[in-house]
């Protein structure tokens, strides 16, 4: 036990002495803190879930051999899922087409891929199964829907399964005698990805050429050869420029471009609008908790003037005034800020769980990560503080000024 | 201990400046018992804040312990205070949410390096009487009782001066004798009080009586039944020890 009194038992007593009127101003804490942070972390989550979401989305055109085109009649897939994988075909160009695709104006990335054959492994999958290459240092489409990001990139002897492939992550695999690990596993995709080994470009060469891979009937796969080519966009790119300057650059002869036909781009701008209006919001409840907070402040100032007075009188310095009453309303800041997060924090994890949230947003919800939630509390926690440090600093201030001899004979 | 000369304090009322204290000398020699007593309204309690440091004189100078207060900073006169000045006012302040002997021990934090302590704490409420009661709540405590946790709390530091403002306004008459008894034990260990009250009865108890009326101070002709109490006691006009 301390020999002195220390100043934080003064101030617990000081805070004990109306437990009403502290709980209330502990309370008016706890809701700004839980509105800032409450705000900021459904925003981050469905951020997050946007973010998946574009990044899952895969490419923005897909460029095949113009052979394959002609057997579609023209028209190409129907192309309104994410263009994660190209179509399966025998159809192939060389990857140096990259090096002309690479000069169109918007195009920010180019990932090559490869469609081996199909095969039926029951130990694998009750239906046939497509087996891929990818190039993994370019992969921008497959990667995003790994269930886990992977620790390293695809490596020789290593495969991502789609989620349809049996086989959990570091077990084996067989593919026509060859054996790989599996290094990652796909999210469901509702596509022909779900049913999908992706092997490194590397690995597909060496398997093709591996007899009985391929139907004797079909043409060999020559180093170099690639099926398509997925392109993705700057993020102000246009389109139809983009898709038309490919068209301008690549052979009419060899190739031709397939576009994608919808965007998250609406949703996404719904989720930045939303994002301004929950920030006016946050501020909006700022600006208001300022007044109440300080009223109240200059209430409870005003009504302790005579024990302030008394407390100046006993030697109490200015500066130890001004601390006492800025650190009641710092504990009562700090304990309504833990309330108010925590209570935000509940209150989302019980949205959550239903799956409330997901109904009531456009997108997959994502938690944020404990970093993310962390920086989150210590937003809103610093932004409490704030709101009590700057309303309470003038009623401090003034009290502290006053004469201990006004303030003992005019205080209540 | 204390001079003050020809001090004057106005306070601007409405309309017009309200001379408060007017013109008032006094001396409060080291070890006497000053009862300052008027009636409500008449300056005393301005007075009594002069001579504490609480306000600073319009004209005139106000000296504690040699140091002229008029010319100390807002700092220095809170040091002086307290180190030198303990406070009994007729409300008794006690925070509602402290025991007894936390109460005691609040001046602590305002004097850290004075000789106020847990243990020291402990002494004086037993000096004050109040040995079995320091856990107790000030809800639990009687007037009196509450008014010597009060009387504790101003001597925690080891004042040289007791600054009383009507003490014992708000008590009935037994325990107003049993708190002014208290006060006259302090003074008998030597502990010099200055204090002020509208009850002409405890005239009895100084050891030098000033008289105040509408700010105007006067020195009532001796002699007191308290000058001539037992040793320890100085009496009035001993020497000051600054």
């Amino acid at each position: 036990m301390n020999d002195r009194m220390s100043l934080f038992p003064y101030i617990l007593a000081g805070l004990r002495n109306k437990p009403g009127r502290n709980i209330a101003t502990a309370f008016c804490f706890a809701f700004i803190a839980a509105s800032i942070f409450s705000g900021q972390y459904l925003l981050a989550g469905a951020a997050g879930g946007i973010g998946q979401g574009i990044s899952r989305m895969g490419a923005d055109h897909l460029v095949v051999p113009v052979d394959y085109m002609a057997l579609m009649g023209g028209r190409g897939p129907d192309n309104t899922i994410p263009i994660v994988r190209a179509e399966p075909s025998v159809f192939r160009f060389n990857r140096s087409i990259m090096d002309t695709i690479g000069r169109a104006r918007g195009v920010s990335g180019m990932s090559p891929q490869l469609y081996v054959t199909t095969m039926y492994v029951p130990a694998l999958a009750p239906t046939p199964i497509d087996v891929y290459g990818i190039d993994p240092d370019t992969d921008f489409t497959i990667l995003p829907w790994l269930e886990h990001p992977p620790e390293h990139p695809l490596a020789s002897g290593e495969v991502f399964v789609g989620h349809g492939i049996k086989g959990e992550v570091s077990s084996s695999i067989n593919l026509n005698r060859h054996h790989y690990t599996i290094a990652g596993r796909l999210d469901p995709t509702q596509s022909g990805a779900d049913t999908t080994v992706f092997l490194s470009l590397g690995d597909a060469y060496d398997l093709a050429a591996t007899e009985g891979t391929l139907p004797a009937s079909a043409p060999r796969i020559l180093p170099g050869s690639v099926n398509a080519v997925l392109v993705r966009m700057g993020p102000e790119a246009e389109p139809d420029v983009v898709e038309a300057d490919i068209r301008r650059l690549v052979p009419p002869s060899s190739a031709a471009v397939i576009g994608r036909h919808f965007s998250l781009d609406p949703v996404s701008r719904d989720i930045q609008d939303l994002s301004g209006v929950v920030s006016a919001i946050s501020a909006i409840v700022v600006l208001a908790a300022f007044p109440l907070i300080a009223l109240i402040s200059a209430m409870v100032a005003h009504e302790r003037q005579r024990e302030i007075g008394l407390l100046s009188a006993m030697g109490g310095k200015r500066r130890v005034i001004l601390f006492l009453v800025l650190s009641e309303s710092l504990v009562l800041a700090a304990a309504g800020g833990i309330a108010g997060i925590g209570g935000g924090l509940l209150t989302i994890a019980l949205l959550d769980a239903p799956g409330f949230l997901g109904n009531a947003v456009p997108v997959t919800f994502i938690m944020p990560s404990a970093m993310e939630t962390l920086v989150l509390a210590g937003f809103a926690m610093s932004a409490v503080v704030l709101i009590a440090v700057v309303s309470s600093l003038y009623p401090a201030f003034r009290i502290s000024r006053m004469s201990p001899y006004d303030a003992i004979r005019s205080g209540g | 201990m204390i001079e003050v000369l020809g001090v004057t304090k106005s306070f601007r009322g409405p309309g017009r400046e309200v001379r408060a204290v007017d013109d008032a000398s006094l001396h409060v020699g080291k070890g006497e018992f000053v009862l300052i007593l008027g009636r409500s309204g008449s300056g005393k309690s301005t007075l009594l804040g002069l001579i504490a440091g609480l306000v600073r004189p319009t004209s005139g100078s106000v000296r504690i312990k040699g140091n002229d207060i008029g010319l100390l900073s807002d700092n220095s006169l809170a040091e002086l205070r307290a180190r030198e000045i303990g406070f009994v006012f007729q409300f008794s302040g006690l925070l509602p949410t402290l025991p007894a002997l936390e109460n005691v021990l609040v001046p602590t934090l305002l004097c850290r390096g004075g000789p106020g302590t847990r243990s020291r704490a402990r002494e004086i409420l037993a000096r004050v009487g109040l040995t079995e009661r320091e856990d107790a709540y000030p809800a639990t405590l009687s007037s009196g009782e509450m008014k010597r946790v009060a009387i504790a709390r101003a001597l925690i530091n080891g004042p040289s001066l007791l600054i009383a403002d009507e003490p014992t306004g708000d008590l009935d008459v037994d325990t107003e004798y049993e708190i002014m008894d208290l006060f006259r034990q302090l003074n008998l260990e030597g502990m010099t009080i200055v204090m002020v009250t509208h009850n002409p009865d405890l005239a009895c108890f100084a050891t030098r009586l000033y008289v105040m009326d509408r700010g105007k101070l006067g020195l009532e002709p001796g002699p007191f039944p308290a000058k001539d109490r037992e040793p320890g006691n100085a009496a009035a006009g001993a020497p000051d020890d600054e």
